[in-house]
């Protein structure tokens, strides 16, 4: 075979197949991707667009006390969010990796069941619970007690909204990582001495982990930009990074502010999943074959 | 009782284990001394390694008792027994390193760091392992791999280690070589090892007593000879070495002799059991207690022997031995092994399969 014809059996199933992919991400994540990044240098007037490059958004955005306050509320209750999650999730995932046998894939299905219907509707439906009006307090009024005033419009309920919303990704990691754990390893590590609390330290959480990280971004990076959840549950004391940056783009129209936001909670993701990334040692993960 | 006895290391008094319908352990009693290689002898299904789950503390027995060391620790946890244990397929844990799956039983004991750096290397040595420390597992060979699994068995120098069929994942030329080793093991360290197999010659060649185990019962119990030369049951005879397997009925009881007709040959078989005349009976004789001799020489059949014409179809050369394949008249075969040194026949000859009257075993039907 001469080397020109070996370049093209190597290139024309590389083109073909991965192809139609790239141009479709190209289009539908580089581009948008990068024309916010370019509108964030230029300036918004009375609803228009002004290529006057300058730094003036992310000025205001480092400047002004709300946005900062914004974005650490945003981070801190994805960070909660996700921490909750995971204690939620871990000895679900586990029941039905260990002991769900024939019925394993129904019960992850029934993870998806939620997604049957929209993200509105199901925080709508939250807010008929958790709500003034809501079940659990007409109940109690109906009873003769006192409405419970931190399940109404506050930072507690939208937290409760987003535990709801994102649970399914953390369980759906981690079970998808159980069902490749060997848990004769367990047994191992109890004859050799380890009492149940330290098996699950040593040789399950370890060899877990990168399912558990993979979780924990997926409900993470969802719950920073979170902007239906914060505005239905929160009320006005949990207005969110991302109520903030989606008004920019509606109500007050002003696009290259909005973008500059954008552009910080990119950032902001992605230091994220770069640190998750710093704590995955591929040759500690029981994966074989990888980082040699 | 045994359990005054200070030699005895693993006591079983009438271990059953049931799962649903189904007796995987059936009544099974059993003493291992201290300094013991012990094989557990048993094809698939025949409950030998839910016995050994059971031993390790894995499984909790339906009733009886299971004593180390003249403890009761039938509802032990496993990570109280102080017992090792080696799998079929290693089992080591994929994201520590050589050195840090051998320690993990002392880190699981807290025993102080120098310490456990000193039984490391008495490990390490013993198995030869020297320069696979820093090692994960999937950078070694399988022989390797088992060799760690056998280290951080034996690092905490445990009252009992129990092999699950260790070397079923290893070639040929390796299980021969970890055979040799695993008994050098258990004779140096002195601490009792119970070896799970199918395997009859990994059972022959490393264990001083066996346990022929079939539908979770013990078959036999005895020396490693004792059970291949003197098989208690014809199950037994069958599963270790190699047999020819005759039936027929009982025509005469003559002491510690019966006579039986088989394919019109009339034979004579030593007499074990209870059987009298017209009892159906199984005859069942070692390949190796077989001789083949050319018909033309009947004169040189002995006295006192057992002998069946018929042809010799096929000469098997295994190297160590030889094996005949004779045909019988009506169908029937029986094959004789021998050393290949003496051997003189070839196909297609007349010949005589004949073996001394009272060799072989016989059972009742």
């Amino acid at each position: 075979m001469k080397p020109d014809s070996t370049w093209r059996a190597i290139i024309t199933p590389f083109v073909l197949l991965t192809g139609p992919g790239t141009i479709f991400i190209s289009i539908t994540l580089l581009v948008p991707l990068l024309t916010v990044v370019m509108f964030s240098f230029w300036r918004t007037e009375s609803y228009e667009l002004y290529a006057d490059w300058n730094l003036d958004n992310y000025r205001v955005l480092f400047g002004e006390a709300a946005y900062r306050t914004f974005l650490i509320r945003s981070a801190v209750s994805a960070a909660v969010t996700s921490l909750i999650c995971l204690i939620l999730a871990w000895p679900v995932a586990y029941y039905i990796a260990r002991h769900g046998g024939r019925y394993r894939l129904l019960l992850v299905l029934l993870l998806a069941a939620p997604f049957f219907t929209g993200v509105i509707l199901r925080i709508a439906a939250l807010q008929g619970i958790l709500g003034p009006g809501g079940l659990i307090n007409m109940t109690l009024g109906l009873a003769g007690f006192a409405p419970i005033k931190l399940l109404m419009y506050t930072q507690f309920a939208a937290t409760i909204g987003h535990i709801y919303l994102y649970i399914p990704f953390m369980v759906t990691a981690i079970y998808l990582s159980l069902v490749n754990f060997d848990f004769a390893l367990l047994d191992t590590a109890k004859i050799n001495g380890a009492g149940p609390f330290r098996a699950f330290a040593e040789v399950t959480w370890p060899l877990n982990w990168i399912g558990t990280s993979i979780g924990t971004v997926l409900v993470f990076i969802p719950c920073l930009a979170s902007t239906i959840t914060p505005r239905f549950l929160g009320g006005p004391n949990a207005t969110s990074f991302g109520m903030s940056l989606s008004q920019q783009f509606g109500e007050t129209g002003t696009w290259a502010l909005g973008s500059a936001m954008s552009v910080v909670m990119f950032i902001f993701s992605f230091l994220v999943i770069a640190i998750m990334q710093l704590t995955i040692d591929l040759r500690r993960s029981g994966f074989t074959g990888v980082g040699k | 009782m045994s359990m005054h006895d200070d030699t005895v290391s693993l006591s079983l008094q009438d271990i059953c284990k049931q799962f649903g319908p189904v007796k995987a352990v059936d009544g099974v009693n059993l003493d291992i001394r201290q300094d013991e290689f012990f094989a557990l002898l048993g094809p698939s299904g025949s409950g030998k390694t839910t016995l050994l789950r059971i031993i390790a503390g894995l499984e909790h027995p339906t009733s009886g008792r299971v004593m180390v060391g003249g403890q009761d620790v039938t509802y032990m946890p496993p990570y109280h027994r102080r017992i090792g244990m080696v799998f079929q397929n290693f089992l080591l844990f994929p994201h520590k390193t050589v050195a840090e799956n051998i320690v993990f039983p002392l880190r699981m004991q807290n025993i102080a760091k120098s310490q456990r750096d000193e039984r490391l290397s008495w490990a390490i040595h013993l198995l030869r392992l020297e320069g696979l420390e820093a090692r994960y597992p999937h950078e070694l060979s399988g022989g390797q791999q088992q060799r760690v699994s056998l280290a951080r068995g034996l690092i905490s120098r445990p009252a009992l280690l129990l092999l699950d069929e260790p070397l079923a994942n290893l070639d040929r030329e390796l299980r021969a070589e970890m055979e040799i080793e695993i008994r050098r093991y258990q004779k140096e360290l002195k601490i009792p090892f119970i070896y799970v197999t199918h395997n009859q010659e990994e059972a022959l060649t490393m264990s001083d007593r066996i346990a022929v185990m079939r539908n979770g019962v013990f078959e036999q119990v005895g020396h490693r000879t004792e059970v291949y030369q003197k098989p208690a049951t014809a199950f037994v005879a069958g599963f270790v070495g190699q047999s020819n397997q005759m039936e027929g009925k009982v025509g005469k009881v003559n002491g510690g002799l019966l006579s039986f007709t088989w394919k019109g040959t009339k034979l004579v078989a030593p007499h074990t059991g209870d059987m009298k005349a017209g009892d159906p009976v199984r005859f069942m004789i070692k390949h190796e207690d077989v001789q083949v001799e050319i018909a033309s020489k009947k004169s040189a059949v002995p006295a006192n022997h057992n002998h069946i014409p018929g042809k010799l179809r096929d000469i098997i050369f295994k190297g160590q031995t030889v094996n005949y394949l004779i045909d019988l008249e009506g169908g029937m075969e029986i094959v004789a092994s021998g050393s290949p040194r003496d051997m003189k026949l070839s196909a297609g000859d007349l010949v005589f399969a004949l073996w001394p009257q009272g060799t072989g075993a016989s059972f009742k039907l």
